[in-house]
């Protein structure tokens, strides 16, 4: 019933699921041809992306942050320890820089205060104006694990992965995710039809970053702001 | 099975994954194998290819050959190189002057630096990847792919991925 599903040419049925991604095309628009640039993955290794980020003379650091914290013991996972995890996760070199940040949905499957715990810790090694793309979903339930987002073209991304089952979806909103990233703000958001808004946050127009001697970097993990509600 | 040499020369093990090419020279060798009761600790340095099944601990050095590391080998080394491939547990910075491969079955952890760098789907990888691409002689690589191309990891100087397919937002 080509009326019912919106007169689809059957063609564009059988394509994979896919995304426009207008803050991917900003974000590898903010590197500057020719000079060599380091690229921050927090998903899991793609060769496809490393390829496409290579072409464009990115030394490409992948984080794998889901899988990296699902293995880790319960303990460590908690609140008060999520500083010394990241110190360990993502240990930074003396001045690495970053030039670009691709967190894809990873936030989606972390706890706030672990993504301003990660944050606060990377801001740091982000230059002003460094770009981040974030994705976020808006749905009520989400895959149970990230999706992997393969680079197809500057503006295109293919999406792979089981989307069963599912666990509900935290439903960042930009306020939710402006606070968890101090020292970023949104420079672009645009709610895609499948459901994902796209962000485009860059470092250096925001607060700074605020961390107390001994805390976890970052907001508060016990800072009662997030609150959910039916949309 | 049949007409089987008693002499034949020993191969490396069946199901070691991932395993490279001999390293092409005017003399052609068997690999040299650590198997998987093995473990070595210290630096391994030779002129021949060399699968590991077993433990290894230190630096393995070998700039003119492959290395392989085998589903089941672990290595927590700096490795250095012609090509390496890795289907088991590597702790440490990979370079080679021709390619690194890791396995879906690999738990790599480390960074990696060669021309072509090949990383399969469902690898555990944490690291960076630093291909150094020198534009060959005769073709100049573009820096952006929106400018019609690039160095990638299967070739040197290829166009940047063209959209499989238009997709949908």
């Amino acid at each position: 019933m080509a009326w019912f599903s919106g007169s689809r040419d059957p063609a564009e049925e059988a394509r994979p699921p896919g995304l426009r991604c207008q803050a991917l095309k900003e974000l590898l628009g903010a590197l500057r041809p020719g000079a060599r640039h380091a690229v921050l993955d927090l998903g899991p290794a793609l060769s496809a992306n490393v390829r496409f980020l290579s072409a464009l003379s990115c030394r490409v650091r992948i984080a794998d942050l889901h899988r990296s914290l699902s293995v880790e013991p319960v303990e460590s996972r908690r609140p008060e320890a999520v500083g010394a995890l990241f110190d360990r996760l993502l240990p930074l070199a003396a001045g690495e820089r970053f030039d670009a940040l691709l967190a894809w949905d990873v936030f989606d499957y972390m706890r706030p205060d672990q993504v301003s715990a990660l944050m606060g810790r990377l801001a740091p090694a982000c230059p002003p104006e460094t770009p981040v793309l974030v994705l976020a979903s808006t749905g009520r339930t989400i895959p149970a694990t990230p999706l992997r987002y393969r680079i197809l073209d500057p503006e295109n991304l293919a999406c792979e992965g089981s989307r069963e089952p599912t666990r509900p979806c935290p439903r960042h909103t930009q306020p939710d995710l402006a606070r968890m990233m101090a020292g970023f703000s949104v420079r672009r958001s645009v709610l895609l039809r499948s459901g994902l808004q796209e962000y485009l946050f860059v470092r250096g127009e925001g607060k700074e970053p605020a961390r107390a001697a001994g805390a976890p970097r970052g907001a508060s993990p016990r800072a009662p702001w997030f609150r959910r509600g039916p949309r | 099975m049949w007409n089987k040499r008693e002499d034949e020369p020993v191969r490396p093990p069946s199901g070691t994954q991932g395993t490279l090419p001999p390293a092409s020279g005017s003399e052609r060798r068997e690999a040299a194998g650590i198997g998987p009761s093995i473990t070595i600790t210290g630096d391994v340095t030779g002129d021949e290819d060399l699968t590991i099944l077993g433990r290894v601990e230190g630096k393995i050095d070998l700039p003119k050959h492959s290395v392989t590391i085998g589903q089941g080998g672990r290595v927590k080394a700096d490795i250095h190189a012609k090509a390496v491939s890795v289907a088991g547990e590597v702790h440490g910075n990979l370079v080679a002057s021709e390619q690194i491969v890791i396995r879906k079955t690999a738990t790599m952890l480390g960074n990696l630096t060669a021309p072509r760098v090949g990383l399969e789907d469902g690898c555990s990888f944490r690291g960076s990847v630093e291909m150094e691409t020198p534009p060959p002689k005769g073709r100049v690589a573009p820096a952006s792919p929106q400018a019609g191309g690039g160095a990638t990891a299967a070739s040197p100087a290829v166009a940047a991925p063209k959209p499989e397919s238009a997709p949908r937002s």
